[in-house]
């Protein structure tokens, strides 16, 4: 017996078997099986096979239909108006705007204080000295000074120890303070440090 | 549309699951009807011996909780076999320590057709089962599939996540290893 070259009629052999092909494609398949000796023998196995069912318990369908579970539509997720959610999107980049800019604000602002804070160990005695006359007249006001350079020096207040280059020039109140603020300053150790103890000494050992 | 033995239209599975989402219950009777047979063949061609009836009401179970993402793309009894299939798989995992799949035996096939039965001869039948028996595990799925339950390639494709092209290979290797088979019976 020759074996079948026809592949693609292999293939079909079981449609023709259930009767799923297309009436061309059937009369196709049945022409050349009708010549093929291979392809016969191989419907008639797939007709043994076909029939041979294996044992498969008949299914109780009521059983099968109560066990199912209810249908449950799934609920889609609620839609906002686009009108309210682009004004989210608003309040949100508002928002970003603001944190952003007060967060630039901040960062100039140190910035500031630090180069002041330099500064102002040798301009303080002056700023101090100023203090007062600002508070009976202002500079400001009358002209001398411009009112935002007064500011600048007179509204940061300097860390004590960084006076300390110009102490002589205090005066008394202002080092009463200034000893004051040390008294309270805690970057100090509370306490002595112990004696560092050498490990390499071969006297230890 | 197919028709019913009375001439009526009978109506697809995609209108018997709307008509069940609807909130029919009739229609989920009648699609539970129409596949299990075809699911317990199919659990049995594999070479499941215990449980068939509570793996189809599983798979039933599963299909019928997750209607919703059947698209339709494929027949429903070709999702209701990939679904079926998977359970196997998970069955065959769970109890691959404990219990061995034991392969079909000639004791266990017993045609659920039993007029039929008396006409087919149970020498014949006993080979066949035996060729069956020769093939690998996979190749008797493609192989079932494709005779018994007539699914296409792109189905069996479908149901086992592979290729056409592999299901049409394991087809050809099976049907030659069961035509040397009952040649030499």
């Amino acid at each position: 017996m020759n074996k079948c070259t026809d592949s693609n009629i292999q293939e079909m052999l079981p449609d023709l078997l259930h009767r799923t092909l297309a009436d061309d494609a059937r009369r196709r398949v049945e022409a050349h099986v009708a010549t093929c000796e291979s392809c016969q023998e191989d419907l008639d196995v797939l007709r043994m096979v076909k029939s041979a069912a294996v044992f498969a318990p008949s299914i109780d369908v009521d059983r099968v239909v109560r066990q199912l579970p209810p249908y449950q539509t799934i609920i889609p997720a609620i839609e906002r108006p686009a009108s309210t959610r682009v004004v989210s999107w608003l309040v949100a980049a508002s928002l970003a705007l603001v944190v952003l800019g007060g967060g630039s604000v901040l960062m100039i602002q140190s910035k500031d204080s630090r180069s002041s804070n330099s500064a102002g160990s040798n301009q303080l005695p002056n700023t101090i000295a100023t203090r007062p006359e600002a508070t009976k007249q202002s500079p400001a006001e009358s002209g001398v000074v411009p009112k935002a350079v007064v500011q600048s020096i007179a509204a940061p207040r300097p860390h004590a120890l960084a006076l300390a280059a110009d102490v002589d020039g205090l005066s008394d109140g202002n080092l009463m303070q200034l000893m004051n603020d040390m008294d309270g300053f805690d970057a100090l150790p509370a306490s002595e440090p112990e004696p560092v103890i050498s490990v390499d000494s071969g006297d230890s050992l | 549309m197919i028709s019913s033995p009375e001439g009526r239209p009978e109506e697809t599975d995609l209108e018997l699951i709307n008509r069940w989402k609807a909130g029919d219950s009739r229609a989920a009777t009648r699609l539970v009807g129409r596949h299990s047979q075809a699911l317990a063949r199919f659990a049995a061609s594999a070479g499941e011996r215990e449980g068939i009836e509570e793996l189809v009401q599983d798979t039933f179970v599963r299909a019928f909780a997750s209607l919703d993402s059947f698209r339709g793309e494929s027949t429903l009894r070709t999702w209701l076999f990939t679904i079926e299939r998977r359970l196997m798989l998970d069955r065959r995992r769970s109890e691959r320590r404990s219990r061995e799949t034991v392969p079909v035996e000639e004791s266990d096939h017993v045609s659920e057709y039993g007029a039929l039965d008396g006409l087919i001869a149970e020498e014949a039948q006993g080979r066949v089962r035996k060729s069956l028996d020769a093939l690998s595990p996979t190749q008797r799925e493609v192989f079932t599939l494709r005779v018994q339950q007539g699914l296409s390639y792109k189905e069996i494709a479908e149901v086992l996540g592979s290729t056409e092209g592999a299901a049409r290979v394991h087809y050809h290797n099976a049907i030659k290893t069961v035509k040397e088979f009952l040649k030499d019976e």
